[in-house]
């Protein structure tokens, strides 16, 4: 029986690698293979696969290479992401825990978060000017939001009995909170720290396809304007695998430091 | 402590005085302090938000440019879910499907839409389609996905049951499979409604000529302050309107499951 199950699995998991190699080979064959379609609209997969390896020394044709890119485009994320998280969470604690504050806070809140992290490119890049600060401001409120609204709803899910027993027991305000609402809440931090990451990435390509100097966003957009198409894929790759490695970090912390059964 | 009988009156009370608060602490910024050089008081962003309905920003009032923008996001929202509705279903239930689909949504659903940007305007030039190739991107893999984890969260006791009595392969889909999956469904057309409309600005980045993220963009290129801002209120409207309307659309469909609440 359990031989069986294994063999199976196997199979699809051929069917999943086979899938892979088909479509890179249409992909291949529509490109270099048949040429239906040129570089400058679909490069090969060839072509992509050199031009990903020599992007890591060449800083042609916009003036650094792959690493300085992602390097600065690390920057800006890591730096508005923690500050965001730093403010965040505290801040959707803190709603969650106090009536009067949530009842105030949360309206003016509602309202902020509608608005979509692009959006707010426009009015940093006015208020500030294109560089450093304005894209950290802008990757700040897109983390932040994303770490209020998961931190307050993880408080807000504590049940209401664990509350009841620790009262009974004498505990104080800041007890419950430290020792049973926080705790409880934790998995949901997390998720929140996830959101937020999906979007601080999301956002800061957005912000450095519009106002950068340099960056993973910089660079699809400058190979765009030349069609170097394969520099643009690149890009994607790049940035998609980046996204993929942070996000694994992070759940390798939540699986360090959350305790108990995962929500 | 936590929330306990609080009369809604009274919170709907504080809510409008933390709105009128945050409302009067905007004003005084940009009245007194350097903030006023840069930034617009809040009383000229919603007059001038109103008065957009009347008199024309660019070429259209601001009804157009919000019923365009709205436009430009259903269509590919209606494509994006029907589609990804259809391959989230095939997946979760022929383990074939999900062999073959599977490690492509995986590879593709981390790159944001918005770096499709560049490769969108080369294959479908600067009109609708790139745009609505973007807002595709944007709604499809959320959908596709929670799809296939509705499907995969069907008890399989039901289903050996039904089978035991008897039921056919579309029997099962429509009396269990379906209904179990609907919830989930909804849960994922609510998201990938959200994410649609924020991608409207960026979709709009690439050239157009109305449209509320046009209103901010146009807005950046020209400096002007406050039509950014009259842009991003007519957007957080816009979208707080449209994900409440979904979310009522969704308590009235799935008022019977426990998740659609």
């Amino acid at each position: 029986m359990q031989k069986k199950q294994k063999i199976r699995l196997d199979r699809y998991l051929f069917i999943s690698v086979l899938s892979v190699c088909v479509g890179i080979f249409i992909w291949w064959l529509v490109t270099d293979g048949l040429g239906i379609f040129r570089s400058n609209v679909l490069p090969s997969p060839i072509k992509v696969f050199k031009t990903f390896l020599r992007k890591w020394v060449e800083t042609k044709p916009d003036g650094a290479t792959l690493f300085q890119h992602v390097f600065a485009s690390l920057q800006v994320a890591l730096g508005g992401y923690l500050i965001g998280a730093a403010i965040g969470i505290p801040l959707g604690i803190f709603m969650a825990w106090n009536d009067k504050i949530d009842m105030f806070v949360r309206p003016v809140f509602d309202l902020v978060r509608t608005i979509p992290g692009v959006a707010w490119t426009s009015v940093m890049v006015t208020l500030v000017g294109i560089g450093y600060m304005s894209k950290a401001l802008v990757i700040f409120i897109a983390a932040m939001v994303a770490m209020v609204i998961n931190s307050y709803s993880g408080i807000k899910q504590t049940k209401t009995v664990h509350l009841w027993v620790g009262q009974t027991f004498g505990a104080s305000n800041w007890d419950l909170l430290t020792k049973v609402a926080i705790p409880s809440a934790l998995p949901m931090i997390f998720t929140g720290l996830d959101v937020a990451l999906g979007s601080a990435w999301t956002t800061l390509v957005a912000a450095e396809l519009l106002a950068s100097t340099k960056g993973l966003g910089f660079m699809i957009q400058q190979a765009r304007g030349i069609f170097r198409l394969d520099i643009v894929i690149v890009g994607m790759v790049v940035i998609a695998i980046t996204g993929a490695i942070l996000s694994s970090i992070l759940r390798f912390f939540q699986r360090k430091f959350v305790k108990g059964g995962r929500m | 402590m936590l929330a306990t009988g609080i009369t809604k009156g009274r919170r709907v009370a504080y809510g409008i005085f933390g709105i009128f608060v945050f409302m009067c602490i905007w004003y005084l910024a940009t009245k007194y302090t350097s903030l006023g050089s840069v930034m617009p008081d809040p009383v000229t962003v919603f007059s001038g938000f109103f008065a957009a309905f009347v008199t024309p920003i660019g070429t259209k009032t601001m009804a157009l440019h919000i019923l365009i923008s709205l436009r430009r996001m259903l269509i590919p929202y209606a494509i994006g879910a029907l589609s990804g509705v259809l391959i989230g279903v095939l997946m979760g239930w022929y383990r074939f499907a999900d062999a073959i689909f599977m490690p492509y949504i995986q590879m593709l659903r981390p790159i944001p839409p918005i770096a499709w940007i560049p490769l969108s305007i080369i294959w479908f030039g600067f009109d609708e389609g790139s745009k609505y190739f973007l807002i595709f991107l944007a709604c499809f893999f959320t959908i596709a996905l929670t799809t296939y984890n509705g499907v995969h969260s069907v008890d399989e006791t039901l289903i050996r049951a039904a089978k035991m009595l008897g039921a056919k392969d579309y029997q099962l889909f429509t009396t269990i499979v379906l209904p179990t999956t609907v919830p989930y469904i909804f849960s994922g057309l609510q998201v990938a409604l959200g994410s649609a409309w924020a991608t409207i600005v960026a979709a709009e980045m690439i050239r157009s000529s109305e449209g509320v993220g046009w209103l901010i963009v146009r807005g950046q290129d020209v400096g002007n302050m406050t039509q950014i801002m009259i842009g991003i209120v007519a957007i957080a409207i816009t979208g707080l309107l449209i994900t409440t309307i979904m979310r009522g659309v969704e308590a009235k469909l799935c008022a019977w499951a426990e998740r659609g609440k």
